[in-house]
């Protein structure tokens, strides 16, 4: 293993991070507040600097959590007034939590999609009322893999989607921007998309883990009321923005889209579970079911099938899971040893006041996620917004709900760079974008989304929350 | 990029070799092009490409030269090169029937291109072959897409789980 100059300052860094605060006594936290923040420390360090894989990481800060933290660890075996220790089951049970289950269910309808190649078929038969003119097949393109990435994961949507607008590009001028157009469109539309459904990306489910540890529950149907209109918005504006930056030369482009549905018979058991799954999702305010329930429908039936064999298993992205229970993981001790509120309580928030509030965690939440990982970003910063929001002190309209949406939402508008997400990397790695031109475009996306999400959350998501 | 995959040309004739060399420019800043004038020049440098730590990702391989042909050349190289399996191309008029099934049985042959080429075909076969390569290595299709064949290795994206992080 080698690590470069970037990482080994960040292994640094990290180890340092964790010892400190045990050789410091700060004022008003507890000893158990310490040793979270160490791990905390430790844990932001390593995410954000990545000696190590992410995923890896978030493994780590269970371990750790479990060694230094819970009941059967080595310094809190006994409960005090200052820290009543969680089991270590706490800490392990988050791989296993609603959350994580619900995720599972989705991976494994996404993967069985592209087995039976539903996700290349429904975008042929989407696509196809959208015509030839470049501006409306632009908007086609967009508005289809939008709605596959509210589904399946942002990078496998734009993987696949990569195979439709290659071709196209190869057909048109080498100097039309329209190349360029389509190129950003795919990633943009992608990662915009997946803020649709509490399964679309992966910081969806840090919030709503978040959320579910304060005993909120947010229905799968509610969430997409609460984040469709904003898709939409966000969506037509990149439309549009991306048509006026790179104006098509061509008059008309043609998209071959030949094939058929699969229709064997493991192909129509898994259009059948898609359907039922995705339609008791979307209902659940009105039976009740929780949605993590709903997920092992997928699960169930497609293995019960056969339709998703062992070796489908195995190749679930198992590792987007770990990441995200580690991120929840680290959220648990944060509350329970009063680090969060401490690191809350140290700064003066009311000279603030709401709007700036959310406007700096709209905005830190973007820049952040621009240079790291998405989910990184929301785990790092919801269990400072939620302690914010249930301390108090932040104020009335300091809604909990509403600034972990804020967060979380804006962790997926961060698409300035080839780095900020796997889609735009893909898109980069076709040749066909200047980093420059994904820039341009990323960075009015960015402050677009800023204030988009500022405007609903003060706006809209109340109204529906209330 | 630390690890390097290169493209192997062997071919006794200086202006053929020249020719195929020419031919392969546009793929030299992604696979670095070595060359090699007899089976045994080309031993010695695949065992130095090995030895650096790179891999030869494919051989585009002449029959007919002094010393040792193409094909047994071909066939060494599949029992040396073991699971390293890399792309195996002759590039003759001069190998018969019973030589080509030889190279296709036991050297795994992957593509026969007859002299005299198109530098279209050429291209063709090593992008398809090389996109093969590096699926099957695994190795992270978006270093190769503006070179490979990108349609492939978005395809290949798609069907292997990459995700959001």
């Amino acid at each position: 293993m080698k690590l470069n100059r970037k990482q080994l300052i960040g292994l640094i860094i990290g180890l340092i991070g964790l010892i400190i605060p045990f050789f410091l006594s700060i004022e008003g936290l507890s000893y158990a507040g310490h040793v979270a923040l160490g791990i905390f420390f430790l844990a932001a360090a390593f995410w954000m600097l990545e000696p190590f894989p992410i995923y890896a990481t978030s493994v780590l800060v269970i371990f750790l959590q479990i060694l230094l933290l819970s009941k059967q660890g080595f310094l809190f075996q006994e409960d005090s007034a200052a820290y009543i220790p969680d089991a270590y089951t706490a800490f392990i049970g988050t791989l296993a939590s609603p959350i994580i289950i619900l995720f599972l269910g989705g991976f494994v309808l996404a993967d069985a999609a592209v087995k039976y190649n539903l996700d290349r078929n429904l975008t042929r038969i989407l696509l196809s009322p959208f015509g030839s003119k470049p501006g409306s097949i632009l908007l086609g393109l967009m508005v289809v893999t939008a709605l596959l990435s509210a589904f399946m994961s942002n990078t496998a949507t734009t993987a696949m989607m990569m195979t439709v607008i290659l071709p196209i590009m190869a057909r048109i001028g080498k100097t039309d921007p329209l190349r360029i157009g389509l190129a950003l469109s795919i990633p943009f539309a992608a990662n915009i998309g997946g803020i649709t459904t509490p399964i679309g990306t992966p910081p969806n489910a840090v919030v709503l883990g978040a959320l579910s540890n304060q005993g909120i529950n947010i229905p799968f149907g509610e969430w997409m009321i609460l984040a469709t209109p904003l898709v939409v918005i966000a969506l037509l504006f990149a439309w549009i923005l991306l048509l006026k930056m790179f104006k098509p030369e061509a008059s008309s482009i043609e998209i071959d889209m030949s094939g058929k549905f699969n229709t064997s018979q493991n192909a129509i058991i898994l259009y059948v579970a898609f359907g039922l799954t995705v339609l008791f999702w979307v209902t659940e305010s009105l039976h009740g079911i929780k949605s993590a329930i709903i997920a092992l429908i997928p699960v169930v039936f497609l293995t019960l099938t056969g339709v998703v064999t062992k070796e489908d298993i195995r190749k679930l992205p198992w590792e987007v899971l770990w990441l995200v229970a580690g991120g929840i993981s680290l959220g648990i001790s944060m509350k329970s040893t009063g680090l969060a509120e401490w690191i809350v309580g140290s700064i003066e928030w009311n000279s603030f006041g709401t709007i700036s509030l959310l406007i700096v965690f709209a905005a830190v939440a973007v820049l952040m996620s621009n240079f790291l990982s998405n989910t990184v970003t929301a785990t790092l910063l919801i269990p400072l917004a939620v302690s914010l929001a249930t301390s108090g002190i932040a104020g009335e309209g300091f809604n909990l709900v509403i600034v972990s949406l804020v967060i979380g939402v804006s962790a997926s508008l961060a698409m300035m760079l080839p780095i900020s997400t796997p889609p735009n990397a893909i898109a980069m790695s076709t040749g066909t974008i200047k980093t420059s031109n994904m820039a341009k475009a990323g960075i009015s996306i960015g402050l677009f989304g800023i204030v988009l999400v500022v405007i609903y959350a003060l706006f809209y998501w109340p109204i529906i929350l209330n | 990029m630390d690890h390097q995959i290169y493209i192997l040309v062997v071919e006794d004739e200086l202006e053929v070799m020249d020719a195929l060399v020419n031919d392969l420019e546009q793929f030299e800043k992604f696979f670095p092009v070595e060359s090699a004038n007899s089976a045994e020049e080309a031993r010695n440098v695949v065992n130095e490409i090995y030895n650096a730590g790179n891999e030869v990702g494919l051989i585009l391989c002449d029959h007919v030269m002094p010393g040792q042909n193409g094909v047994d050349f071909l066939i060494e190289l599949e029992k040396y090169l073991d699971q390293h399996s890399a792309k195996k191309v002759l590039v003759t008029g001069q190998a018969g029937l019973e030589d080509t099934i030889q190279a296709i049985n036991n050297a795994h042959l992957d593509y026969y291109i007859a002299k005299p080429w198109t530098k279209e075909l050429l291209e063709d076969v090593v992008i398809a072959q090389l996109t093969n390569f590096v699926m099957q290595r695994h190795y992270n299709p978006m270093q190769f897409m503006m070179i490979l064949d990108s349609v492939r290795l978005s395809e290949y994206m798609r069907t292997n789980h990459i995700t959001d992080h």
